[in-house]
């Protein structure tokens, strides 16, 4: 294995670590309000980890990634509602999800760079206009529903599938498929006159990302107690998972997760330092961080390493 | 005029030059003559600074050029017309030419270069308000050159401008360098037609793998048996 | 007699569409750097008018002679803090740190607007701004009439500026080929710096126009972004007067589309017709 390879695995294997270790957390830490951070924390894991499939690993900027978050929700929801057990209705909405994307992919994929981003930005607009339009009213648990939530039920469910989401893209980057989509992003067309085929591995790309954001959506329909069907298909979610991609190190394992970690720290601490100016400090220093750390803090880490080893 | 010593150019990790020195004197024609990849494009683009060397001197009448930026260069007097002509396609054939008089020192003599263009190249002139994209190959080479012209120069420096055109043509392009150096203008052609340049040029240097290999007067290149072997086929 | 009155009103905003898409066409088209928060330059340049207007007592269209040189500032001090840095990358990474510096910005804007403005929809209101022309069956108002013909005006003095204008040529150039710019001895970074102020410059205007015929609210931004977008790929990069066309054609669609399927569905025919384009002709119906 390369070094490369191992230190991957080092930092997977440190990665899950610290999830298992969070798994006590309940036990050591009774108080809901430290639980609900944590779980915000993990589900911008799994949401960033998914959109860094397939714009880190296959080097596709989509926009659009709010549509199958929110798909995720819409169908988990639904079911688990109509009866069904949690697990099973969030893999329905992920299987939903991942299908829309594959038959969306087809075309979509046609595009290139910025057109690709545009285009799926459009296409999450539409789906999250039609569904504000075609279910208006807000979604509430009923009242049983309610009286039985259990928060840590929440809480593992969001530290299984951020494991879950580590490990995939753990195992995506050392495959080589994996490898396939990053010939396609370092250079398309050389890629594909060298055989690898870029179609169906950027499709492989958009299944494995669109699946993991629609079993997201899915614990965020089992988490929250009421909201608009239209809000989880925002764009705020795709601009998320895309800042804290971007901030912790696109392309890498462990990058968005230190950027997940980072963002929601971030956000909640100017949230409470300065009630009505943290949204303007945090886009300003979310530019700084594009313009001063370009690769983002795993790529600022490995500078200062050289730079110490010299 | 132009004098570069020991150019270093390379692409992350890959040379493309190691260690280049040649120099055009005012006036003159030199051809510049080598196979595919030896650099030739390199040279041209690190002269008229779209690229930056890694080390070396490019000297233009005795300053140096390394650290100037390209649209400045071409205040200095130094046009390049790049390979693939590079014209801008939405734009007709007068635009593009007046374009080529965008520098302060092009300015002043708009006026006289664009007859000079179209006094070169006649067509030109009937087909003014075309948009470039719409022109034969040849015609469109002859634009590149004269949006060239238009700025002015005292060296012409021309990336392969045959290529992909016909014998007809070729003959005609390279009749029009001979009038442009009549008129006093040093010309650096990079050519893959070598009997061509060599017969039009006053010295030559044969670039391979990043260095010169050889140089010397255009007669005498023409019947080295190096470059006859390697450029002019077992026939010729 | 309804579907024509709503599509006398969907061609009377397309001309605000044209406009808000010339901006970031001709941006995307020069720096090849895309500019997600134009939607929010929009913004600005509303909320600009309706400061003059509230604080100085002027005209509502006369407060475009304060905002157009002031968003055109804008323009100046963001490319020099921001977007400058992102030109010299090449153009795979350009598209994505504009992308990212884009979002950047435009939540900073958004949240920078609802500080100094609250959250509130607004509309600046004019002295004239009932008033009516009656032809037929017909009702124009005046407001939106005057508002299309400025957006017009404006569009073909971009026209004139971009034909006429050694700049101008100049920024042609650059958008043709930057490196063949350079070789005529182009400063294709001024060019950069020229075309990214006269692109925000068209943002405030049109964010004026917005807001006297229309309403601003601080999170117009990303439906602005997502229009102007639209009209861009309909009507392809390097007409300026083909982008007011594609406007024109994008506010009938989605009058047409209000009338056919109901009001809400207006934004979603838009984006479908978008994306088809798209998916179809990658450089845009009229783009060459």
């Amino acid at each position: 294995m390369t070094r490369l390879g191992k230190r991957q695995l080092g930092w997977a294997a440190a990665i899950l670590i610290f999830l298992a270790a969070l798994a006590l957390l309940p036990l050591a830490v009774g108080r809901d309000d430290v639980l609900n951070f944590v779980f915000l924390i993990l589900l911008s894991i799994t949401l960033a980890e998914s959109w860094n499939i397939v714009a880190g690993y296959a080097g596709q900027v989509n926009l659009g990634h709010a549509a199958f978050f929110g798909l995720g929700a819409l169908v988990a929801r639904t079911l688990w509602i109509g009866g069904t057990p949690i697990v099973l209705a969030m893999a329905a909405g992920a299987g939903v999800a991942t299908a829309l994307a594959l038959l969306i992919g087809v075309a979509a994929f046609r595009l290139r760079g910025a057109y690709f981003a545009i285009g799926t930005l459009a296409l999450g607009e539409i789906s999250r206009t039609t569904v504000g339009n075609v279910l208006s009213d807000i979604s509430t648990l009923p009242t049983a529903t309610i009286s039985a939530y259990r928060l840590s039920h929440r809480y593992y469910l969001a530290l299984a599938l951020a494991a879950v989401s580590v490990a995939a893209v753990a195992a995506l980057a050392a495959s080589r498929v994996g490898l396939g989509m990053q010939a396609i992003r370092e250079d398309e067309d050389a890629a594909a006159a060298s055989g690898v085929g870029a179609l169906g591995l950027k499709l492989t790309a958009l299944a494995l990302s669109t699946g993991l954001a629609g079993l997201a959506g899915g614990l965020f329909a089992y988490y929250h107690i009421s909201y608009y069907p239209s809000h989880p298909f925002s764009p705020h979610w795709t601009f998320d998972a895309l800042l804290m991609t971007f901030i912790g190190g696109v392309g890498t394992l462990h990058g968005p997760v230190l950027g997940a970690v980072l963002y929601v720290f971030l956000k909640e601490y100017l949230a409470l330092r300065w009630v009505d100016f943290h949204l303007l400090i945090f886009g300003a220093l979310f530019i700084a961080i594009v313009l001063l750390l370009p690769g983002g803090l795993v790529q600022a880490a490995e500078r200062a390493r050289r730079l110490l080893a010299r | 005029m132009l004098e570069i010593r020991d150019l270093v150019a390379a692409y992350g990790d890959v040379r493309a030059l190691s260690g280049v020195t040649l120099s055009v004197g005012s006036g003159e024609i030199v051809a510049l003559l080598g196979p595919n990849g030896a650099g030739k494009s390199t040279l041209l683009k690190s002269i008229a600074g779209l690229l930056r060397p890694r080390a070396g001197a490019i000297r233009w009448e005795g300053e140096d050029l390394r650290s100037v930026g390209a649209h400045l260069i071409v205040e200095r007097g130094l046009a390049m017309v790049p390979e693939g002509r590079r014209l801008f396609g939405s734009m007709t054939v007068e635009e593009n030419l007046e374009l080529g008089a965008f520098a302060a020192r092009a300015r002043p003599r708009k006026r006289a270069n664009l007859d000079r263009v179209y006094a070169l190249f006649p067509v030109l002139s009937e087909r003014r308000r075309q948009i470039v994209r719409a022109l034969s190959g040849g015609q469109q080479q002859m634009v590149a050159v004269g949006r060239a012209l238009m700025t002015n120069p005292k060296l012409l420096m021309l990336d392969e401008p045959s290529l992909g055109l016909a014998p007809r043509l070729v003959r005609s392009i390279l009749e029009a360098l001979v009038e442009i150096n009549r008129g006093g203008v040093a010309v650096f052609l990079v050519e893959q037609n070598v009997q061509a340049a060599l017969t039009l040029a006053h010295r030559g240097y044969v670039l391979e793998a990043g260095r010169i290999v050889g140089e010397g007067r255009g007669a005498d290149l023409l019947r080295d048996p190096h470059v006859r072997r390697a450029y002019l086929g077992p026939l010729a | 007699m309804i579907l024509a009155q709503q599509l006398l009103l969907g061609l009377l905003i397309g001309g605000i569409y044209g406009l808000a898409a010339a901006g970031l066409s001709l941006v995307f088209g020069v720096l090849k750097v895309l500019n997600v928060a134009h939607g929010e330059l929009i913004m600005l340049g509303g909320y600009g008018a309706f400061w003059a207007v509230a604080l100085l007592g002027i005209d509502p269209f006369a407060s475009l002679l304060l905002v157009l040189p002031l968003s055109l500032l804008l323009g100046l001090a963001l490319y020099w803090a921001l977007f400058g840095f992102v030109v010299r990358a090449d153009e795979e990474t350009r598209v994505k740190n504009s992308l990212l510096i884009g979002f950047g910005l435009a939540l900073a804007l958004h949240a920078l607007a609802v500080r100094l403005w609250t959250a509130d929809e607004r509309s600046i209101i004019t002295p004239y701004g009932g008033a009516v022309i009656s032809v037929g069956d017909l009702s124009i108002p005046v407001v939106r009439l005057l508002s299309l013909a400025l957006a017009f005006a404006l569009i073909g003095g971009l026209h004139l500026l971009l034909t006429h204008w050694r700049w101008g040529q100049a920024i042609r150039a650059t958008a043709d080929d930057w490196q063949a710019a350079l070789l005529t001895g182009i400063d294709v970074r001024r060019a950069y710096l020229l075309a990214f102020a006269i692109g925000t410059g068209l943002a405030g205007a049109a964010g004026t126009l917005v807001s006297i015929g229309y309403s601003i609210s601080p999170s117009i931004g990303l439906e602005w972004t997502l229009k102007a977008l639209i009209v861009v790929v309909l009507a392809g990069l390097g007409s300026m007067i083909g982008t007011f066309v594609g406007g024109l054609f994008l506010g009938l669609a989605e009058a047409a589309s209000a009338a056919a399927f109901g009001g809400p569905y207006r934004e979603v025919v838009g984006l479908v017709i978008f994306v088809v384009v798209l998916v179809l002709r990658p450089r845009g119906l009229f783009g060459r």
